[in-house]
């Protein structure tokens, strides 16, 4: 599949990835070493759960020995976004052998979701739609998929890795820049994704009523209130969508 | 390594890979309707910004009085030039140069 020419394709289309999971990853391993995860445990973390916002959402209570049930349900809502992305691309391939999916399904990010879903929707609109067979049209876009994917983690593997080994090196009393690193980058990320009047509204609010929440019960607080926060402002906006 | 942190490591691993292997084994053929997308999205992003509020403010069950401030203003900062920008790395360089300065001036 990595001979394919559509993998050369996709690792061209995801330079733009790459570049942005380099500081990401280091900022990731960075505040990973910062509570005290081991080396393993960032590059495990980084390898196995591959979610930037879910390995930020684990980092304090992992770091902080909270209960496991927890940690797992913060990190399972938080990747609930990965469910419709992944059945999103499924209509592009087609006829791939399962072992392939099997493989392939663990590449699927944010970032590496966004590149081959809008090139599949690019060339299934172009005015000479693609003729090839349905097996070939599948290997095909999931050789571009995997062109994005697989060298997309591997940067973000690195980058942890790396972020781990500066932040040994960081003088001391940039502790206070090192709490602060990872919150400011998912900040910075929800700055430029965050559109319309009901998203700010819920990020707004999740923000400030996890602070009473969090007093109320330090380890389920603010995932109780990041759930109804949600569900609050989603049937709001469906109810009055239907008025 | 120790083992209860190894143990959950591989459990939200193994969640990951399912929610992401699932659609593609179970669901060939369908698609997920704007509504439940919006959802997903909305809950995210509400569990993001509740994660940060924790990070940030808190410590254990108390609001971190002594830091809070400063750290809500480099927030804030971080917010704009990242929107402005539109560059999140333009972002976090600002607000911690930023909560550096205050931590110093402190």
């Amino acid at each position: 599949m990595i001979l394919h020419p559509r993998f050369r394709r996709g690792m061209k289309a995801a330079v733009p990835v790459w570049i942005a999971f380099v500081p990401s990853s280091i900022a990731w391993g960075i505040a990973a070493q910062a509570s005290g995860l081991s080396l393993d445990e960032v590059l495990l973390l980084s390898a196995c759960v591959y979610s930037g916002p879910a390995q930020f959402a684990v980092l304090a209570p992992l770091a902080a020995g909270t209960p496991a049930l927890q940690v797992i349900l913060a990190a399972f809502l938080v990747n609930l976004r990965f469910f419709p992305m992944s059945m999103a691309l499924t209509p592009f391939f087609g006829a791939v052998k399962r072992r392939w999916l099997l493989f392939a399904a663990h590449f699927i990010s944010a970032s590496s979701f966004v590149i081959p879903y809008l090139q599949f929707r690019k060339e299934k609109e172009s005015p000479a739609p693609d003729e090839r067979a349905p097996e070939s049209y599948g290997r095909s876009n999931l050789a571009f998929f995997l062109g994005v994917g697989m060298t997309s983690f591997l940067v973000w593997l690195v980058g942890s890795g790396a972020g781990f080994e500066i932040a040994q090196a960081l003088p001391k009393n940039f502790d206070e820049g090192l709490k602060f690193i990872l919150p400011a980058y998912f900040a910075g990320l929800l700055a430029i994704d965050v559109r319309g009047r009901v998203m700010v509204a819920v990020c707004l609010a999740s923000l400030i009523l996890a602070v009473p929440a969090v007093m109320w019960s330090p380890d389920w607080g603010w995932i109780i209130t990041a759930v109804t926060v949600a569900t609050v402002a989603w049937s709001l906006e469906q109810w009055t969508t239907r008025a | 390594m120790d083992d209860t942190r190894l143990t959950t490591i591989l459990v939200i691993g193994a969640l990951t890979y399912a929610l992401r292997l699932l659609p593609q084994l179970l669901f060939v053929g369908k698609t997920f309707s704007d509504a439940a997308d919006r959802y997903l999205r909305y809950l995210s992003y509400a569990l993001i910004c509740g994660i940060i509020s924790n990070v940030l403010f808190m410590t254990g069950d108390h609001i971190a009085t002594a830091v809070a401030p400063q750290r809500a203003i480099a927030l804030a900062v971080t917010v704009l030039v990242a929107h402005r920008t539109k560059n999140a790395v333009m972002g976090i360089a600002a607000g911690l140069v930023l909560v550096l300065l205050l931590a110093w001036l402190r």
